[in-house]
């Protein structure tokens, strides 16, 4: 059995996961006679890498490299990868289940219309065909699963369903064998931006020393840039109980309670919040609480240092006189 | 869309007593048929059982008292490793007025409890469901049976909820579809007002001589002072809060370690629109013969559950092509008794029969399945569902004239002076408002003894995921705003005891503000909105409360 591996890299620097799946197919190769692997190392000016990839225990290590190849792109692998399954005829495609993976391979597989068995955590050999074993119901049952119909098949396999150190070490260094690709800018359909990572947080409030929250009192959301600005000025961050993100007016991640954050900051500024308790949860470990709200009988104000009875729209302006003065 | 598929033989919809007891009992009669070596052989790995809530019990609400007689029969050695908490020693039935509480100088047989064990119904579920994996059947927690898959006629399996979309309805990175389950057998085990039998019974006009109607339970578990109450000590009330025209009463049990568990169970058939069961309930701890138990101690846990109370007429088809429906969405619970765990069990146990024979058969038809209907019948379920048969329907027009019936009924076995008798659905006996005149001020608890909503729904561990589209679908708001207000004051507001609903005024007048991340999965408004306009579905897997322990 010809058993191809997928690598993957991004400006020369593996993908870890990528030694997991050769060790995948290492193991699978080793019960059908006969059965060789090789790694497909893909990118531009990428040579370095397959030499590296040869020092492992496989039969070839076929070498792509493309200009249009610098950057990842789905149309530029795809096409790519076709020509290579297509040039080099393998049964069995394996690759790391990441999210560039999960990108290109199901229209790399579909191209050749062919099937594809993602996501699996395993394989059991039979007598006459491979089963994969993926998860599901979160993985609470397996199940498995195996081709129909003639090879290439394609297979990729989650993080962390082998171990990348028990890669084994080939005597001598693989050949190495590079792969011409025909790839032309025009079929590549999109254009990547510079590579940012999401910040997993806009704010985070659980390091801000002084927060203003709002609630259900202030109404409307025409009225939240009072409470901002008041927040500027006081140098802290604006929060909000539940009701007020569950609108929209402000997004979750300022959302404190007990289906948000739990905060204890220095000062905590409760501006028209009732008191509910899975609001209360989250910032009762505040070191002062200050909570104005017009009902005396608002829960709030068991849990507050200080309170004070009014009408919010009248204390944040007089508030932000004060503060704007000094 | 295009969905994973699963094939099972038996896939039971609802991880409480009546479908873990059908696992169970089919898991043990699949093992027999092979040991016998009759063909074909049959497996075990092909029944499935789906649960909505995050554990096994997270979702189980009762008072409860448990007759233990149909567990006895599906684990005889129950006694032993069940959870029972703690035998009925006594009890006792007293009938309440605003300050006073009678004692009756009997207490009514049905009320009876000798014998009968105070349990957790959660973690009867919990233990059941043990018993059951160990057995070698799947149970996935945490997945929901969003929609019937038909075949022609039959019912051929469902599909489970799509996890992973946001408030509007877009996939999410973590999207992930529903599973398409087929099954030889679908066994439908929701509890009360189930999401999928409530629609199928709809759908294919399966409905019994009687519409089904509910009562509401509202509950609270204490801990209180040592010495306050006897554990095994067993009450229930008639009368106050509740007023004569209402059905209901409440209860309140001595377990052990000082816990008590107490409640309200109001009809869901009253007629002022503005009447409030959770507020009923907070009234009802006030009285001096429940806060002389209370007083000094803490409040636990909160939950609140539907109760199907039409008995045997209001029984649907339980059996359809490739379907059953059993438990509570059948209607199998004695409201005289406030029994049903016993039911749910056996009725579980005849289901596994009856699909046992099924697929040894290979024929899945309505005619083979109608078999289960007969065993019900022909069990003490049917005796027992028999002799109460109008108990409910007695009390439309309220208590007084319920009890005499009831006592008429008594002594005839059940059949009474008119029989059977009639009874509308619940939703059809409100009183409507003349105008909206102003709401009363909602109630606030002292936060000691007694509690807003919002409160107690915290002791209830609700949670869901809360980027995921409302589970609770009005199919049109045009009619909360512009005429329920009017004719019935917005009784969602009222009946929720979990504060999901919400009619706010605003600028440009007045919006139905959905709060469902509170919802405790009672489905008290799906039943008791009086236009039907509110559909309950399944929200994404494993949300809901968690009553671990209640």
């Amino acid at each position: 059995m010809k058993i191809h591996v997928i690598t993957e890299q991004r400006d020369g620097k593996w993908n870890p996961v990528s030694s997991e799946t050769l060790v995948a197919a290492q193991q699978i190769a080793a019960a059908p006679p006969g059965s060789r692997v090789a790694a497909v190392v893909i990118g531009k000016e990428v040579r370095g890498l397959a030499e590296e990839a040869a020092a492992n225990q496989l039969a070839e290590v076929l070498l792509v490299e493309h200009d249009l190849l610098e950057r990842y792109t789905p149309d530029g692998y795809a096409i790519a990868l076709r020509q290579v399954v297509t040039q080099t005829q393998p049964d069995l495609v394996l690759l790391p289940h990441t999210y560039q993976v999960r990108d290109y391979a199901p229209k790399l597989a579909a191209s050749l219309g062919k099937g594809m068995i993602a996501d699996c955590v395993g394989y059991r050999p039979e007598k006459d065909r491979i089963v994969f074993v993926r998860q599901m119901f979160q993985g609470k049952t397996a199940a498995d699963v195996s081709f129909t119909g003639v090879p290439p098949w394609f297979v990729s396999f989650q993080a962390g369903a082998f171990r990348g150190d028990q890669v084994a070490r080939g005597a001598s260094a693989a050949p190495i064998t590079a792969i011409k690709v025909d790839l032309q800018a025009e079929q590549i359909r999109t254009k990547p931006l510079e590579l940012f990572r999401e910040a997993k947080q806009a704010v985070d409030l659980t390091q801000a020393p002084i927060l203003v929250a709002i609630g259900r009192g202030i109404k409307a959301p025409e009225n939240i840039p009072l409470a901002e600005k008041l927040a500027k000025l006081m140098g802290g961050e604006l929060a909000a109980s539940r009701p007020i993100c569950d609108e929209g007016w402000l997004p979750m991640d300022r959302q404190i309670g007990s289906s948000g954050q739990t905060v204890a900051p220095k000062l905590y500024l409760a501006l028209g919040i009732s008191g509910a308790i899975q609001h209360v949860v989250g910032m009762k470990g505040s070191r002062t609480i200050v909570a104005i709200n017009k009902d005396q009988n608002a829960p709030i104000f068991e849990v507050a240092d200080y309170g004070i009875v009014a009408d919010i729209f009248e204390l944040i302006p007089a508030l932000t006189e004060v503060l704007e003065k000094k | 869309m295009e969905r994973e598929r699963l094939d099972a033989d038996v896939l039971i919809v609802g991880a409480g007593p009546a479908g873990l007891a059908c696992a169970l009992h089919l898991a043990r009669l699949i093992r027999q048929h092979n040991e016998s070596g009759c063909k074909p052989e049959l497996s075990t790995e092909g029944i499935y059982v789906l649960e909505k809530g995050r554990d096994l019990g997270a979702h189980q609400l009762s008072g409860a008292v448990l007759d233990p007689r149909a567990l006895a029969e599906l684990v005889p050695e129950f006694a032993k490793t069940a959870p029972l908490d703690t035998p009925v020693n006594d009890d006792a039935a007293y009938f309440l007025t605003a300050s006073r509480a009678w004692k009756l100088p009997i207490t009514p047989p049905p009320l009876r409890n000798h014998g009968n064990y105070i349990i957790s119904v959660s973690k009867l579920a919990k233990w059941l469901g043990g018993l059951v994996e160990q057995a070698g059947v799947n149970v996935f927690t945490q997945f929901a049976g969003a929609e019937l898959i038909h075949e022609g006629e039959a019912v051929a399996g469902v599909i489970t909820e799509d996890k992973g979309r946001d408030r509007d309805g877009k996939p999410k990175d973590n999207f992930t579809p529903g599973y398409e389950l087929r099954a030889k057998i679908t066994v439908l085990a929701e509890g009360p007002r189930g999401s999928l039998t409530k629609h199928l019974v709809e759908d294919k006009n399966l409905g019994g001589l009687n519409p089904q109607v509910y009562s509401m339970g509202v509950k609270e578990l204490w801990e209180v002072l040592p010495g306050r109450i006897k554990p095994g000590w067993v009450a229930h009330t008639l009368g106050w809060p509740l007023d004569s025209s209402m059905y209901g009463g409440g209860w309140i049990y001595g377990m052990q370690d000082n816990r008590v568990s107490l409640g309200l169970v109001t009809g869901l058939e009253y007629h002022n629109p503005r009447f409030d069961p959770h507020e009923a309930f907070q009234r009802f701890k006030t009285h001096p013969f429940v806060r002389r138990i209370l007083e000094g101690g803490k409040l636990v846990r909160y939950g609140a559950k539907t109760v199907p109370v039409g008995g045997w007429y209001s029984i649907p088809r339980t059996y359809l092509d490739g379907c059953l429906i059993i438990g509570d969405s059948a209607s199998l619970l004695n409201s005289q008794r406030l029994k049903g765990i016993h039911m749910a069990i056996k009725s579980g146990m005849l289901a596994a029969e009856t699909i046992v024979e099924a697929l040894r058969a290979g024929d899945r038809s309505a005619a083979k399945l109608s078999v289960f209907r007969r065993k019900v019948d022909e069990s003490w379920i049917g005796r027992e569902l028999l002799s109460v048969r109008n108990f409910h329907q007695s009390f439309q027009h309220g208590l007084w004239r319920g009890l005499a019936h009831t006592a008429v009924q008594f002594v005839t076995g059940g059949r009474g002076l008119v029989d059977p008798m009639r009874m509308k659905a619940g939703y059809e006996q409100y009183h409507k408002l003349d105008g909206a005149g102003p709401a009363p001020p909602r109630f606030q608890g002292d936060g000691v003894l007694t509690f807003d909503r919002l409160t107690d729904v915290y002791h209830s561990g609700t949670r869901h995921e809360e980027d995921q589209p409302c589970h609770l679908h009005v199919l049109d708001t045009n009619i909360c705003v512009n005429r329920c207000v009017f004719e019935y004051g917005s009784p969602c507001q009222y009946f929720c005891p979990a504060a999901v609903y919400e009619m706010v005024e605003e600028k440009g007048g007045r919006r139905l503000k959905i709060n469902f991340s509170n919802c405790v999965h009672c489905k008290t408004c799906d039943i008791a909105d009086p236009y039907q306009i509110i559909d309950w579905v399944p929200p994404e897997g494993g949300g809901g409360p968690n009553y671990e322990g209640m």
